[in-house]
């Protein structure tokens, strides 16, 4: 068999095509409605869907003048469900948010991994749980600016601050074993001349060494460190971590209205310092331990 | 006029057949020759998730790791709706796929049977059901499904687990559980089991540490679960016992308490078997491990997640009454740094593996642990 398409073929085809809806009109309307109605059917109802100017969510936030927010509160002191209720720096974000949006936040709680069905749901508005970006999710949602970086950050003696991990060529680095921090350290190894890993159980284990003068630095996580630094004086910590980890809040990104609220008011609250207050509540800190930033 | 749109839609058609052939191939994938596995420590075993793994140089590419990391033995799960989706007709490509790169790396598999297909389950009109939902009616379904199993891939197999997780709520059909019902699928299963193949292991309970009471509607204490099945019977029904033991926060050497979920809690199902007269078969954990979540309040460390891992494979080793000490998970399909089981794999979703999985290797070859303090 021979298949043989011609241009006389394609304007034939083409010119019957035109024959045939100039005689059927509004069937042809009909069939035009019902694409556009499907199409607008898959926009609308697709997670995090964007219509037009509108943001339901928003609307109905403004409407009912209610905000529903999605954690685990298994992660002290991010988040516990204590007999006082929810606590921790990310109920405490959450409520801030909802102040400044004047609406009554309700936290709703879910295991860890319901939290993005529960979003995908339309269950809650949005999740804060120690979340961080990723990719498998990129096409429905919107991750905001971090609200707390928990990454791996070098910690030295305060009379001989270390600020970034090239300052250690020829150093010596504590890391705690395995951890996120020993794999960056590894990966600074291979780009500096020299650079000796000493690995420790426990980060606080590492940050001994720092102060018993057997390391020049260790790279351990920010939490374990602002727990240890409160109780252990001459130590400070870097201005920026080595590894970073940020942990930012989710939302559908349909709900464009809501995400632009939600940055604002996240924007708003480090800007005038409530975010840094509401973390230092939970997380000790001391005076002298963050190096000024450069 | 209906014969040219006809004669339009059959030259679409064309087109988007050819275009078709512009998309990438898949990977193409070859057997090779077949491999041994190197260990020093055949009680070091790993629960895969190959289940949903569509794509075949990824399965390879699991059982190559897993080979590489001295491990003989896996634990995989088989379920039923995926092999007999429609009664009496049985599909095994995937599963054939699984055990071809499993025999061709020199692993055993020890194949964890479950689910229900939607045919064997009420009409979603009369009753919502999960796919662990199994009523008697079927029992007798489930067990041809796995006398078919045994009968197929009998030589490639150490054995057969039935069930996952009866004492959980969530296992048992979002129903409150009930052990004496386990023990009938377990008896039915056994036998065909057994009927297709004498020499087959049939391994029960798979149960989970949980501190429900006996009343409570999401679960049953296993300990007590044990206790039920064997006084429905159960012990006629099963070569090996096998158990799934966590250690969440705990060390693996802190001692067993019935109140309690730690690794030793596995010693409390063994003095259960003991005195029922079941003493001389072993055990098999075909789950357990430590997670080391960075965002969880019962996970460990990094460094303790491999300290406790090794310390618990040298304490299996030590009780003559245990064989296997599976690690969950191996590896998850897909990237799922939001979920808590990613903090339980050994290897990521792309391949790279962690440090427990090297301090693992290590152990099982005979290596020196490059990750000791």
């Amino acid at each position: 068999m021979t298949i043989t398409i011609t241009f006389t073929g394609i304007r034939q085809t083409i010119k019957q095509g035109q024959t045939w809806i100039k005689k059927r009109p509004f069937l042809t309307l009909a069939g035009l409605i019902l694409v556009l109605a499907l199409l607008v059917g898959w926009r609308w109802t697709r997670p995090g869907a964007r219509f037009g100017p509108l943001d339901g969510t928003w609307y109905r936030v403004q409407v009912n003048r209610d905000l529903y927010v999605g954690l685990d509160p298994n992660y002290p002191p991010f988040a516990e469900w204590t007999p006082d209720g929810i606590t921790g720096i990310e109920a405490d974000i959450a409520r801030e948010i909802g102040r400044r949006l004047g609406v009554e936040t309700h936290i709703l709680i879910m295991g860890f991994d319901g939290l993005y069905d529960s979003l995908y749901t339309g269950y809650v508005d949005f999740l804060i749980s120690g979340l961080q970006v990723d990719s498998e999710y990129k096409d429905w949602v919107h991750y905001t600016r971090p609200y707390f970086d928990a990454g791996q950050v070098l910690v030295s003696r305060a009379d001989s601050p270390i600020e970034h991990i090239r300052q250690l060529d020829g150093g010596t680095v504590a890391v705690e074993i395995a951890s996120a921090g020993d794999l960056g350290a590894r990966q600074w190894q291979r780009r500096l001349h020299s650079l000796d890993i000493e690995r420790y159980m426990l980060p606080d284990d590492a940050m001994r060494a720092v102060q018993n003068g057997e390391v020049n630095a260790a790279l351990v996580d920010t939490v374990s460190v602002r727990f240890y630094l409160n109780e252990h004086d001459g130590l400070v910590m870097a201005s920026k971590t080595t590894v970073p980890e940020g942990y930012r809040i989710v939302l559908r990104e349909g709900n464009f209205r809501l995400v632009e609220e939600v940055e604002r008011a996240l924007d708003d609250m480090i800007a005038d310092g409530t975010l840094e207050e509401i973390i230092n509540q939970w997380l000790p800190t001391s005076k002298t331990q963050r190096m000024s930033r450069r | 006029m209906r014969i040219n749109l006809i004669s339009l839609a059959a030259r679409l058609y064309i087109l988007a057949y050819l275009l078709r052939w512009l998309a990438p191939a898949s990977p193409y994938v070859a057997l090779g020759p077949p491999q041994m596995v190197e260990t020093q420590h055949p009680v070091v075993c790993t629960h895969t998730r190959l289940t949903d793994e569509v794509q075949e140089w990824k399965i390879q590419r699991n059982m190559e790791m897993v080979r590489e990391m001295g491990t003989a033995t896996i634990v995989e799960f088989f379920p039923w709706p995926y092999v007999e989706g429609e009664r009496g007709t049985f599909n095994w490509a995937h599963f054939d796929r699984i055990m071809r790169h499993a025999q061709n790396q020199g692993i055993t598999v020890l194949a964890r049977l479950g689910l229900v297909p939607a045919w064997a389950r009420p009409p979603v009109h009369e009753k919502v059901t999960n796919m662990t939902y199994i009523t008697e009616d079927y029992y007798d379904d489930f067990a041809e499904f796995v006398g078919q199993f045994v009968m197929r891939y009998g030589d490639q197999i150490e054995g057969v687990i039935i069930w996952n997780e009866p004492n959980l709520g969530i296992e048992w059909g979002n129903r409150g559980v009930d052990p004496e019902a386990y023990t009938e699928l377990l008896r039915v299963s056994y036998e065909a089991a057994h009927a297709a193949r004498p020499d087959i292991l049939v391994l029960g309970g798979a149960l989970a540490p949980t501190l429900e009471p006996e009343d409570s509607g999401s679960g049953m204490n296993d300990l007590r679960f044990l206790e039920r099945m064997y006084e429905a019977g159960a012990g006629a029904y099963f070569d090996v016992l096998s158990a799934h033991t966590y250690g969440f926060t705990n060390p693996p050497d802190m001692a067993p308490d019935p109140t309690v979920i730690n690794f030793r809690r596995v010693e409390l199902i063994r003095a259960i078997m003991e005195r029922y007269g079941d003493g001389d078969k072993p055990i098999y954990i075909t789950e357990s491990g430590w997670s080391d979540d960075p965002r969880w309040a019962v996970s460990v460390r990094p460094g303790q997640r491999i300290a406790y891992t090794l310390e618990a494979f040298e304490m299996v080793e030590d009780w003559s009454w245990t064989e296997r000490l599976c690690i969950w998970n191996f590896r998850q399909p897909l990237d799922q740094r939001n979920r808590r089981d990613a903090y339980y794999a050994l290897v990521s979703s792309d391949f790279y593996a962690k440090p427990i999985y090297e301090a693992i290797q290590a152990y099982a070859r005979g290596w020196e642990n490059p990750y000791q303090p």
